[in-house]
């Protein structure tokens, strides 16, 4: 990178947007809660010991007939699932590829980087940004009060770099603590784009993303575009298991998503907004811990579309040990459950917006009923094959669920043109991987459930990502 | 011994061992979360920040793609000598671009690549693993490859292809 330019420094106030209510006594109500469904619970226990002397059933009968009733469900609701999924990502495939380009369109770009505890890789950060095949942008790095020598490394970038098309300004705020949703606001207000590019710091772009996003903007619907993620650190177990659920279980539910332009998560490490429809919002909000999701919710919720790029791609680390995936997933299944009771009016009364309520449902099946059913499915093959000896029982569950990920797999790598060998890590994907997740989802949704208080966790980065 | 009973002998101690496995690293997630709780940021109305930017303008730079992107494209008519032997230089007519023509659209659909260029995802370079190199063959290199079969005549090796442009006529 060119030489330090000389800089001019300035003090600016910024208007903070959110308000928040006043904290209620949530002890009392999750005590209340609790009373409520246990003493539900005792009541339907009641009904069915009084009315079963009456039927042919017996209590080990009635087990057996229930257990059985609920896998079948579950099953039904997997194909469906998995059918609609497919189907729908494949239509979406097919009409992204036949859609005619809009050329000539590059209205000018902020691209926000929020940075905390980022020196070792800021500078590589930025100099990928530079990268970038745009003529048209400018890069605004916010430094979210960090505590090393982020700060230090961040003011020798700013100035006029070059870039690969045209000189690039990039510019520096420096501002107190306050989590990634207040410093994306405060560069978003700062910015004097028409479109916003909020990623993270530690992420890498694609040379083609921002020319490859922008062009869907030229339709006035379109409020946003997420981008594509995609794993950088591969070659281990765990950021391979990663990488596929990447392809197959987020990108594919997206495409899915914007074959009816709703998509529910514009990813944090890449998503360009339309600035007028972050206005309209009401900003980024950080009473949830998952913003992205909080903020796609209410940009859907105005109307606007929502469209995703799969060739707009940012290649982000992802976390190689078991405890720091725990507790992304943690803060994931704790922030979506949170948007979701933000925004439960709208999932209620779908008169307001259909389409939130449509996402909204989604949302609330991935993130809490399925988890629960798979769980439950795996400890009833377990008690199966202990109490009844039933052991063979999962292992055509198994062959199934394999033979099901292997096909998508498949269709994914190829899909997306990804490395053939993610494809071999399907067939313990759900078995091993996906499991420990959805406990990790169930024991979050409880958590949540109860009131159990949570902070920001920040992953340890490593500094992998170059440029 | 049958295989099912084996493979689903493993299946189950592999599935018992990922529910202990996730419990386990979930508790221990927890107990280290609740030593490192950290104080709540207070709530501010403002937020003042402290902007740094570049002082000056840029210096002017020659803008490459776009400015290229306006010229026409000029096509001219090069000779190409594709095979020359003693006493009979054939010669072929094609067109050939000027070098600086290139400001090309992208092609329609996910397809990103340049014709003749094979993008290599930055993943696989990272790991320092050999891409797979593919570049488009010159003009020159098909033609002469077109003509690698020659007919053996009393004035020596002679190409196969036919001269149309040189009027004459031929019999068969």
């Amino acid at each position: 990178m060119e030489a330090k330019q000389e800089i001019k420094r300035s003090s600016v106030v910024f208007e903070d947007h959110e308000h928040f209510e006043p904290a209620e006594d949530k002890g009392n109500k999750y005590l209340k809660r609790i009373m409520v469904s246990g003493l539900i619970s005792l009541l339907l226990v009641l009904v069915i010991v009084y009315t079963l002397p009456k039927t042919v059933l017996t209590v080990k009968s009635l087990l057996e007939y229930a257990t059985i009733v609920a896998l079948v469900i579950f099953l039904f609701i997997l194909l469906i699932r998995y059918f609609s999924i497919l189907i729908m990502a494949y239509l979406y495939i097919n009409q992204y590829t036949y859609s005619s380009l809009t050329g000539g369109y590059s209205p000018f770009v902020s691209i926000l980087v929020p940075v905390y505890n980022e020196d070792k890789v800021i500078a590589d950060s930025i100099k990928s940004l530079l990268e970038l095949n745009y003529p048209n942008y400018e890069i605004i790095i916010i430094n979210d009060g960090s505590t090393d020598k982020t700060r230090q490394v961040a003011e020798g970038l700013v100035g006029y770099r070059k870039g690969k098309v045209s000189d690039i300004k990039i510019s520096l705020i420096n501002k107190p603590n306050g989590g990634k949703a207040k410093a994306l606001n405060t560069g978003i207000k700062y910015s004097k784009a028409e479109l916003v590019l909020c990623m993270d710091g530690d992420s890498q772009l694609s040379a083609d993303c921002i020319k490859l996003a922008v062009r869907h903007f030229a339709n006035k619907e379109i409020g946003a575009v997420a981008g594509n993620v995609k794993v950088l650190n591969r070659g281990k177990l765990f950021t391979d298991l990663q990488a596929l659920e990447y392809i197959e279980g987020l990108n594919m539910a997206r495409s899915a998503q914007s074959f009816v332009r709703l998509v529910n998560i514009i990813p944090g490490p890449i998503g360009l907004f339309r600035k007028k429809a972050i206005e309209e919002a009401g900003y980024y909000s950080s009473d949830t811990f998952a913003e992205d999701a909080d903020l796609t919710l209410k940009i859907l919720a105005n109307g606007w579309k929502i469209y995703y790029e799969p060739n707009s791609i940012s290649f982000t680390e992802a976390p190689v040990k078991l405890q720091q995936l725990l507790k992304q997933r943690y803060r994931w299944t704790r922030g979506i459950i949170q948007s979701i009771k933000k925004h439960r009016k709208l999932m209620i009364n779908p008169s307001i917006n259909f389409g939130d309520t449509f996402i909204l449902w989604i949302m609330f099946y991935e993130a809490l009923i399925w988890p629960a059913m798979n769980i439950a499915a795996n400890l009833f093959f377990i008690i199966a094959a202990f109490a009844f000896g039933f052991s063979s029982l999962i292992f055509f569950w198994w062959a199934g669920l394999a033979l099901l990920d292997l096909v998508t797999a498949l269709y994914c790598v190829a899909a997306e043109r990804e490395e053939f060998r993610l494809v071999g890590y399907s067939i313990i994907y759900r078995m091993f991987f996906i499991l420990i997740i959805d406990i990790c989802k169930l024991m979050s949704t409880i958590e949540e459930l109860l009131g159990i208080k949570m902070t920001w966790g920040k992953l340890e980065r490593v500094g992998v990502a170059k440029a | 011994m049958e295989l099912i009973p084996i493979l689903s002998t493993i299946i189950l101690v592999a599935t018992i061992s990922t529910f202990l496995l996730a419990i386990g690293a979930y508790i221990l997630y927890k107990t280290r979360e609740r030593r490192g709780q950290i104080a709540a940021v207070p709530r501010q109305a403002e937020i003042v920040a402290e902007v740094v930017t570049p002082s000056g303008m840029p210096a002017p730079r020659q803008m490459e793609q776009p400015q290229v992107a306006q010229q026409p494209v000029f096509v001219e008519r090069q000779p190409v000598i594709i095979q020359q032997f003693p006493g009979q230089p054939q010669q072929q007519f094609t067109q050939r671009p000027q070098p600086y023509t290139a400001f090309r659209q992208q092609p329609t659909g996910p397809v990103t690549q340049q014709p003749g260029q094979y993008n290599v995802p930055g993943y696989v370079q990272q790991r320092g693993v050999q891409a797979p190199q593919y570049t488009a063959q010159p003009e020159e290199v098909r033609q002469q490859k077109d003509s690698k079969f020659l007919k053996y005549t009393t004035e020596g090796y002679v190409s196969t292809k036919e001269n149309k442009e040189s009027g004459a006529a031929r019999w068969r």
